[in-house]
């Protein structure tokens, strides 16, 4: 249920910003939640899935076995199971999750990160918005339009960071010269050197983006602080493999040093692209096909180790008091198991998990109806997503007002 | 049939299962049954496995071609399934398809690895099959159809002459063949009932041990090579998956969920004298008999990581079991 403007958020308002950081996870290209945390067991053979129900630690909430320790720490979030979007295809979708507006009509708003970022500005030695991964989030060759700043402008676009499974960082904006990575920028002139080189190999068109994304990799990277946050070898053996040896789980680990070098929004994304097997793609959770095979098999393992890891270092070390953590897709998949044995998009009905900042662990918000179609409550949309997420952040209604975001959005009332 | 689905601890400590609902009386016999089964189960330590991998990347469905050489595969980049094949005798890995650029899965191979058949992505959410001729390079490919849609788990009969796999249509999952020399002559070996999955012959040909969810989980069956004459091998709440025939086809290895985690088990061919292989509080999965039938290839996750570990199996298969702990 949502509370209007005017009232829980100017509340809110008078308090100081519960998260100082948000970690914005996201599963794009999305995660049936029948399979993971909103299963039918009950519901007949063509939609329930082959997996077998397993109880949280909150009384009454089960999951599927595929999520076995995430089950062992619901007592840690909130679940949402009543979340509802409006558009079917990734690139639209994954726009309205990220900034809570359509891509249509123009202009495009700003990604959630980006709002956060105008309000806080950069206050340290890092840009205030990061995004997590192997390039820009794309559905096959395109770029989601709500990656970035939008209305806000591109200095507000995220800055990319990615990660190997063996914790090599990486920043895309450099990977055209080959074997520049943040351990081994200790010579200044050097690496100018090699920035004079590569405008030469780009064309015109994508030159001044590409200088500017190059400029503020080449003024962190010189910046030992930065190059400190970046370097995944300082943390412990046991802490690397806590996360697990693979991109996801490692990118989760830099994201929670981002975290610890204060920055204000940090988009963690499971992977780079939505297909699940398609050459030259990294594997998403868009499984229209091999959706029980690759959810048992390789995501949800993977998932389930990461974000539990994330979750319990965040709280061992004093961080998820203000740092908000919300993973989700950008939409569920289709409660009727689909022709390819499989399950296709279904915008209607999906699930969230909403973590620290002072929300109230524990809990579950609405509910799905007996097959997983729509939600039973008041449907959860991505501007609320958004809107709880500024509110949190000490973005009030009037700067949110001046920004001229997320207007007529409410918070998730029972969330905080 | 639905099963009253029991749960069991998670964060990989294992546990006696406990029903994750209000149990009715007869799902409470039904518990006691289970428990009474799984204290019969023997676990037994035969031996520390011999780790054949270190890199640690997430690695699948491992294959013998010979007593010398196994084959996988390695998520060798967060785009890029490669096919390897790793030499006990020395410890050398090499792609199997030194040109292959795009994703390639579940290898299954013919006289010693003379042909190979296997998945490779083609498109979108498009996934082929291929069987190579490993002499000559020479490939027949099975394309799916059009739109999302793909094969999965391939394998050579005995005889070689036939290719069974799993494919989607009609939303099932069944089990089909085709003539390996040129992918036709395509016969449906199950019939519309569930996810049918990871076929594997008998040493004699006649029978075909694989996975289905015509019950509801995945459970193990068997049917005639012709697909006739299905009898069911396993029945509990909780995932058995896998299966693969021992040399001499007594017996079946086989990845189960049922004591908490993803653990290896081997029982007789007709299903009874169910043995725990492996013990620990990570993933153990894709078990794979080596030639000589003494041992297995499995693919283990310790500390994050997964690596291609060998393990030993007492001749005695009365005692059967390794302790997985490197």
């Amino acid at each position: 249920m949502a509370m209007g403007l005017g009232g829980m958020e100017q509340t809110l308002a008078a308090e100081t910003q519960r998260a100082k950081s948000v970690l914005f996870v996201f599963l794009w290209g999305a995660p049936s939640h029948l399979d993971t945390c909103d299963p039918k067991p009950d519901a007949p053979a063509e939609y329930r899935g082959p997996f077998c129900s397993i109880n949280t630690r909150t009384p009454g909430v089960h999951f599927t076995e595929l999520l076995p320790k995430l089950a062992q720490r619901s007592d840690k979030y909130t679940l949402i199971r009543s979340h509802k979007t409006t558009a079917p295809g990734h690139p639209d979708a994954g726009t309205v999750a990220l900034t809570g507006f359509e891509e249509k009509p123009q202009p495009v708003q700003p990604n959630f990160g980006s709002i956060v970022s105008r309000h806080r500005g950069q206050s340290g030695y890092l840009p205030s918005f990061f995004s997590i991964a192997r390039g820009t989030v794309m559905d096959g060759a395109r770029r989601i339009e709500g990656y970035g700043g939008g209305t806000l402008g591109s200095a507000h676009d995220p800055f990319l960071v990615g990660a190997s499974e063996r914790g090599e960082v990486e920043i895309p904006a450099l990977r055209l010269m080959d074997g520049l990575v943040p351990g081994r920028v200790n010579d200044r002139r050097a690496l100018l050197k090699q920035l004079d080189i590569v405008p030469r190999t780009l064309e015109n068109a994508r030159l001044s983006e590409w200088h500017r994304a190059y400029q503020a990799a080449y003024d962190l990277l010189l910046d030992p602080r930065a190059r400190n946050a970046f370097d995944l070898t300082r943390e412990t053996a046991t802490t690397r493999q806590r996360y697990g040896q693979s991109v996801f789980g490692q990118s989760a680990l830099l994201a929670r040093r981002l975290v610890e070098a204060h920055v204000p929004y940090i988009q963690l994304n499971y992977s780079r692209h939505v297909e699940a097997i398609t050459p030259g793609f990294e594997f998403g959770w868009d499984t229209h096909i091999y959706n029980f095979d690759l959810l048992q098999d390789l995501h949800c393992p993977i998932l389930d180790r990461a974000f539990s890891a994330l979750l319990d270092d965040l709280d061992e070390r004093g961080l998820l008091d203000d740092t908000l953590v919300v993973c989700m897709g950008e939409f569920g998949r289709t409660p009727k198991i689909n022709a390819r044995a499989a399950r296709d998009h279904w915008p209607p009905c999906y699930f969230s998990m909403w973590s620290g900042a002072g929300i109230t662990p524990g809990r579950v918000i609405g509910e799905s109806d007996r097959l997983g179609e729509h939600p039973l409550s008041d449907p959860i949309t991505p501007k609320m997503v958004g809107t709880t997420i500024a509110e949190l952040a000490g973005i009030n209604t009037q700067a949110r007002a001046e920004m001229n975001v997320l207007d007529g959005g409410s918070v998730i009332e029972g969330l905080i | 049939m639905h099963h009253a689905r029991p749960h069991w601890l998670p964060g990989g400590a294992s546990s006696a299962p406990q029903p994750s609902r209000r149990l009715s009386p007869p799902a409470v016999v039904f518990a006691a049954m289970l428990l009474v089964v799984w204290s019969g189960t023997k676990s037994v330590v035969a031996g520390e496995p011999r780790r054949l991998t270190s890199d640690g990347r997430i690695k699948f469905t491992p294959v013998f071609l010979d007593a010398d050489s196994v084959a996988y595969v390695d998520f060798e980049k967060p785009e890029l399934t490669v096919i390897k094949r790793l030499k006990l005798s020395d410890g050398v890995v090499t792609p199997l398809h030194a040109k292959a650029d795009t994703q390639e899965l579940e290898p299954a191979f013919f006289s010693g690895g003379d042909r190979c058949v296997f998945l490779r992505a083609r498109g979108t959410l498009s996934v082929g099959m291929v069987i190579r001729d490993e002499t000559s390079g020479k490939d027949i490919e099975v394309p799916p159809e059009n739109g999302f849609c793909g094969f999965r788990c391939p394998t050579f009969s005995r005889d070689g002459k036939r290719v069974v796999f799993s494919y989607a249509a009609g939303g099932f999952q069944d089990l089909y063949s085709v003539n390996s020399a040129d992918g036709k002559d395509r016969r449906k070996l199950t019939k519309n009932n569930g996810v049918n999955n990871w076929p594997d012959f008998s040493p004699d040909g006649k029978q075909i041990v694989f996975g289905s969810t015509r019950h509801g989980n995945f459970e193990l069956y068997m049917m005639r090579a012709d697909g006739s004459d299905v009898r069911r091998l396993t029945d509990n709440p909780f995932q058995d998956l896998r299966p693969r025939f021992s040399p001499d086809g007594r017996q079946i290895a086989f990845t189960s969920t049922r004591d908490g985690n993803h653990e290896i088990y081997v029982m007789q061919a007709d299903g009874s004298r169910v043995r725990r292989i492996t013990r620990h509080s990570e993933r153990d999965d894709y078990a794979a008999w080596h030639p000589d039938g003494k041992r297995l290839a499995v693919i283990s996750e310790r500390n994050g990581s997964h690596d291609l570990y060998l393990l030993e199996i007492n001749a005695d298969t009365r005692s059967t079991a390794a302790q997985t702990t490197p």
